[in-house]
């Protein structure tokens, strides 16, 4: 192994999938039952190289350095492999203006004239390497569990390539070092995931699912492409890395480290076009857009529920574990982007505790087990974005601290509903379920295991993920409960006045919206009115929310829990008498989950490893976000907090569940209206519905009728036209050949005449 | 007669000629008279090369001439065997009883319904009264009217 | 014909009209009328004599009688070729038109062209086509001999030509265009050049079937065995083409007509 580079295995990550894919496609015929073993390999292959980098890379950033003893020294490799696209001199800065320059300091360097060149480059630093091994270690999981969940279907090897090319996709995408590479693999993942929901096709439900999913998703993807205009615009480079360009200068990156060693590097020039900052709020607003379209945030949820219609395992790996987890791993790549801008930055958080609570809500009605478990993924990634909202150090590793247990967990639980649903003939119905844990007892026990993590109960994984959320929106919502870091940090006391002209903490609130105001421009209003979101109170309300959450989590998860495996014994009549525990190759993967749900949470927690190993990822060691950085506390009255919301959501769903058993809409008929508010699901769907659907389709209807009548009719009314004179050259052709002599004499003496009457003299 | 009038009278006949052969093919309806108009024409070419010929003083008039002699035995040849064909197929020599390459939608052209011929009966010679009057042979006289 | 009343364009005009209309008034129209078969051939004399007037080329008539008499024998008996209601009629006045062809070509000194037109024409070609129509033509009239096809259309396309041809060979002797017109053997000329053109002239008629033989087997040897190739390849051809056997069924349905209706009209004439 010492005789590999590392960049070799960072490049065997995505290739041994790809591999995998391909060979599934091109044999899977031909290997029949068998045809999982070529992306099995390939996925197994690429979670050993990811479990390497992720070691090699953790002794890299070194396990002794401490976190307040200095400045974390940011870790990064990148791989180039090959030029992709140059155009040269095509990023012109403007003559008189410095419109689209970043900041002051680095304006120096910017002046020149820049080719466009997208260079296809890998990247490793702390926050891949970790997002890989998650990625292919619950990829890997799964796709085992698949091997006996899909056993019999048709599209058997279909499954699997489309599953490894997922792998890949989404491995390059978070291994990608250049926003355009990251656009073209955030595309492809959803490319692959429109073709897993809609891998039965010839189900109408699932072809309408993958349908909105990928409408639903393009315009997150919009969100983004505009974004990289945008960036590429204000920094005249796409590469998240340095890059040396042609006469040896550096071209600072826009996440590179000569920009990130730079507190003005993120502050775009005050200067004609673009007003104070406010193209950078825009950037990252649209960002934000694109990671509420991937990652299922409020108001662009709505595929994420129509997906479960597609197979579990893909469900379990896509839409809950990993590709809906790509807007928080694009936040956290941009964070110096979000730093320097608080009003964008508070928006995170808003729409991710408005989206964690409204989901909770809706999940409380759910009768479908999978629904249950996909509006509670929503709920989750809202947590994770109200995390990373606060733009604190705490916020962004506990958002992907809850990334990872998450993956785990609802994988988990995704496996063993799908392992309920492979043993009940397809019926995901809880009303129909009851008393199942004594057919399926190893189900049911890994079931518990995810829904306790989910729900936060003490020892589990879920618990130490969101309490640390939990904190970091506390110490935002109070921050004197938690002392101000920038007092007790004494490397940043000089730079503290520069810095505190975007650093978003709650001492400087006050003053930060005046710096950023002092633009002056009427376009920065934008920014002010964002800014002025960014007060404690607001901090409390989203705390609030989030404390609210936990609780209806738990409620939901324990409901769904006690419905489907307590009580008397309850086995719809599709599972027949065949109603058995699932085989081993599905167990498994189910019992691995469960052990990794149990003891990821109090490992990580207790060593505090994963927060300083991703405090040493580039984004993460810009200056803004690193003097935010605390030691690790544990707060026991947020603890007790989240806790007693908890155990209360659990006792209410044993109050609700456990006992009187009916197939009624119970809990709607107790909420009253607001049950049929949640059931509806806040009208979301009804009102894209009729906002924008039926405008557009009456919109359509004018134009096929006038493309019909109008155009068309212009277009034959003209083609007529030579019909008619064909018609009546038609009528000289009669097969006579003396006509056609006479026709062609009578032709020739025509031409004589004209050459005659032309040369007459 | 000077060079440039026996020129311009040769190439005239020349010219009558052709235009004779061409109304000819352009005409008639049976092939062998086509093909005897074509020759016409040809004819009418050979006057006017070998008028030509003798114009400048030179051959090439007359060995195309000799070149045309040949062809049109060779087109005679390859010609009647189609024509015998032809004829073998529809049982006619017309060249408007093949109209398959007619516009699918146009009816065929079928002739009007021409007038019987109102000749008289012939008249044949007649014998002096003296003597017998020959019974005629009616097979003969069948054959021998309108060749 | 006064040259005050007919100017020469108008003389052409006229001849080209009574031409049309004399091979109009010639050519089958299914109904036979004498009177107007008569008149066709007397419109076009009338428009020969035009046409030759027209020209104004003739001299005296008696120094190119023989040149007239020939050129008319296969002028009339060419028209009469094409206006034949039997294609029998037709082939022997080809033959005549080709004897008279082969007097014009004797005039203008091609002895060799003249004999062999007459030799391969009328002893070959012409045998050949009668040999066709004796195992071909149906007896009496077929239908199709007693209509042409588009007549009138036909004769005037064919004059308004023969009127444009007249035209431009007209124009020969008063373009400017036109070389100096040589002069022949008998008509002395005072130049130089002319008198060698009028030596390269005689010599077309001195000795002259063995130097066209020379001409022939000299400079145009390649085309010469290219004939003889195109002359084997017609017999071997037309050959192949006969011994395909025919087709024993007769396909009725490409009649123009029913054949009895034919074989009525015919029987009404015996």
């Amino acid at each position: 192994m010492e005789n590999i580079s590392p960049s070799t295995l960072l490049m065997m990550v995505p290739l041994l999938p790809l591999a995998g894919a391909i060979l599934t496609l091109l044999f899977g015929k031909a290997l029949g039952s068998r045809a999982h073993l070529p992306a099995i390999a390939g996925i197994a292959g690429a979670a050993l190289i990811s479990l390497v980098l992720l070691v090699s890379t953790s002794l890299e950033v070194g396990v002794a350095a401490g976190l307040h003893a200095e400045p974390v020294r940011p870790v990064e490799m990148i791989t180039p492999l090959w030029q992709w696209a140059t155009v040269e001199n095509a990023y012109t800065p403007a003559a008189d203006t410095h419109a689209a320059i970043p900041g002051t300091p680095l304006s120096a360097t910017t002046h020149e004239v820049r080719p466009f060149s997208i260079t296809v480059a890998l990247r490793l630093d702390p926050l891949t390497a970790t997002m890989l091994s998650i990625i292919t270690c619950v990829g890997l999981l799964v796709a085992i569990y698949s091997i006996g969940y899909m056993h019999h279907d048709p599209g058997y090897p279909r499954f699997f390539s489309l599953f490894a090319l997922f792998v890949f996709s989404m491995t390059m995408l978070v291994a990608a070092s250049n926003f355009l590479i990251v656009y073209v693999f955030w595309e492809a993942v959803g490319a692959c995931s429109y073709l897993l929901i809609g891998f039965w096709f010839y189900k109408p439900e699932a072809a309408r699912a993958a349908k909105k999913a990928f409408l639903v998703n393009r315009i997150g993807d919009f969100g983004l492409a505009v974004a990289i205009f945008l960036l590429w615009m204000s920094y005249g480079t796409l590469d998240f890395h340095d890059t040396l360009s042609a006469n040896g200068t550096i071209v600072p990156g826009i996440l590179g480290q000569t920009r990130l060693a730079d507190a003005g590097g993120y502050q775009l020039s005050d200067a004609a076009g673009f007003a104070g900052g406010t193209i950078g709020t825009v950037i990252c607003l649209l960002l934000l857009l694109a990671a509420c379209g991937k990652s299922a945030q409020v108001p662009l949820h709505v595929w994420l529920p129509d997906a479960m219609e597609g197979p579990t395992p893909a469900s379990a790996l896509i839409h809950a574990a990993t590709m809906v987890t790509a807007g928080v791993y694009l936040v956290t790549r941009c964070a110096p982007l979000f730093v320097a801008y608080p009003g964008a930055l508070v928006m995170v958080s808003i729409v991710g505790a408005t989206t964690a609570m409204v989901a909770a809500l809706i999940a409380t009605v759910q009768n479908d087990l999978k629904r249950v478990l996909a509006y509670s993924t929503i709920s989750q990634l809202g947590y994770m974005f109200a995390s990373l909202g606060t733009g604190t150090l705490l916020g962004f590793t506990a958002a992907i601290f809850h990334l990872l247990t998450h993956a785990f967990f609802k994988a988990l639980l995704f496996l063993g509903a799908g392992s309920v649903m492979h043993s009940m003939g397809g019926v995901i119905d809880m009303r129909r379920f009851g008393g199942l844990r004594r057919v399926m007892p190893i189900t049911a026990a890994t079931f518990l295991c995810g829904a306790c993590a989910l729900a936060g109960v003490a020892p589990f994984a879920g618990f130490f993920s969101k309490d640390e959320i939990l904190a970091t929106l506390h110490s935002k919502a109070w921050p004197e409960a938690h002392g101000n870091h920038q007092q007790e940090s004494p490397a940043a006391g000089h730079a503290q006045s520069d810095m505190s002209r975007f650093m978003p903490t709650a001492l400087n609130v006050s003053t930060g919206t005046t710096a950023v105001g002092s633009a002056g421009s009427n376009a920065a209003s934008v920014n002010d009115g964002l800014n002025s979101l960014n007060r404690p109170d607001v901090w409390q309300l989203l705390f609030s929310m989030s404390l609210v959450t936990a609780g209806l989590t738990a409620f939901y998860t324990f409901r769904a829990v006690f419905m489907t495996f307590t009580g008397p014994l309850r086995v719809p009549e599709e599972a027949g008498h065949s109603a058995h525990e699932s085989p081993p190759v599905m167990t498994l993967p189910l019992v691995l989950l469960a052990t990794a749900s149990v003891v990821s949470g109090w490992v990580l927690w207790s060593t505090d490893w994963l927060t300083h190993f991703l405090s040493a990822t580039p984004s993460l060691t810009f200056a803004a976000v690193a003097q935010t950085a605390v030691p690790p506390v544990f707060h026991l009255n947020l603890a007790i907090q989240g806790t007693l919301a908890a155990a209360i959501g659990i006792v209410i769903a044993a109050i609700g569940s456990l006992g009187r058993r009916s197939d009624g809409p119970q809990i709607e008929r107790f909420l009253g209206p607001l049950g049929t508010l949640f059931a509806n699901k806040f009208w979301f769907d009804q009102l894209y519905s009729g906002l924008i659907i039926k405008p557009l389709m009456l919109l359509a209807t004018l134009a096929a009728i006038i493309d019909r009548s109008v155009i068309d009719g212009l277009i034959e009314g003209v083609a007529r036209v030579p019909l008619a004179i064909g018609g009546l050259l038609r009528q000289l052709q009669s097969g006579m050949l003396q006509r056609y002599a006479l026709a062609g004499v009578m032709g020739v003496l025509l031409m004589v005449l004209v050459l005659a009457w032309q040369l007459r003299s | 007669m000077t060079s440039l009038p026996l020129l311009q009278n040769a190439l005239s006949v020349g010219a009558i000629l052709f235009v004779l052969g061409l109304v000819g093919i352009l005409t008639r309806r049976n092939l062998i008279v086509m093909f005897l108009s074509a020759e016409l024409m040809l004819q009418g070419v050979s006057v006017s090369l070998v008028a030509w010929s003798r114009f400048h003083g030179d051959w090439g008039g007359q060995v195309l001439v000799i070149f045309i002699l040949t062809v049109a035995a060779c087109e005679a040849a390859i010609a009647l065997v189609f024509v015998l064909q032809a004829f073998a197929r529809t049982g006619r020599l017309d060249a408007a009883a093949w109209q398959s390459l007619r516009e699918s939608s146009l009816a065929r052209v079928v002739d009007q319904q021409l007038p019987s011929i109102d000749t008289l009966p012939p008249v044949w010679p007649t014998l002096s009264p003296a003597g017998v009057l020959p019974q005629a042979d009616e097979n003969e006289t069948l054959q021998r009217e309108h060749v | 014909m006064n040259p005050a009343l007919f100017s020469p364009g108008l003389l052409l005009a006229s001849a080209v009209t009574l031409t049309a209309l004399g091979l109009w008034l010639l050519l089958p129209r299914g109904s036979e009328n004498r009177s107007a078969w008569w008149l066709g051939w007397l419109l076009g004399a009338v428009a020969l004599a035009g046409f030759v007037c027209a020209g104004k080329r003739l001299g005296g008539i008696g120094e190119e009688a023989v040149f007239l008499t020939v050129s008319l024998v296969a002028i009339v008996s060419g028209t009469a070729t094409i206006v034949s209601r039997s294609p029998v009629y037709s082939a022997i006045w080809f033959a005549l038109s080709l004897a008279g062809v082969a007097g014009v070509l004797l005039v203008l000194g091609a002895q060799f062209l003249g004999v062999a037109t007459i030799v391969v024409y009328a002893g070959a070609i012409l045998v050949m086509f009668l040999f066709v129509l004796m195992l071909a033509q149906p007896s009496g009239l077929a239908s199709y001999d007693r209509v042409s096809s588009e007549p009138l259309l036909s004769a005037v396309t064919g004059a308004v030509l023969l009127g444009l041809l007249t035209l431009s060979i007209g124009r020969l002797s008063v373009g400017p265009a036109t070389p100096e017109p040589l002069a022949l053997a008998s008509a002395a000329s005072d130049s130089p050049a002319t008198s060698s053109h009028a030596a390269a002239i005689d010599s077309l008629v001195k000795n002259h079937v063995a130097r066209l033989g020379g001409e022939l087997f000299g400079r145009h040897l390649l085309a010469v065995e290219a004939a003889g190739v195109l002359l084997l390849v017609a017999l071997i051809g037309s050959i192949a083409i006969v011994s395909r056997g025919e087709p024993d069924v007769v396909d009725h349905s490409l009649d123009l007509q029913p054949l009895t209706a034919t074989k009525q009209s015919q029987g009404g004439r015996r």
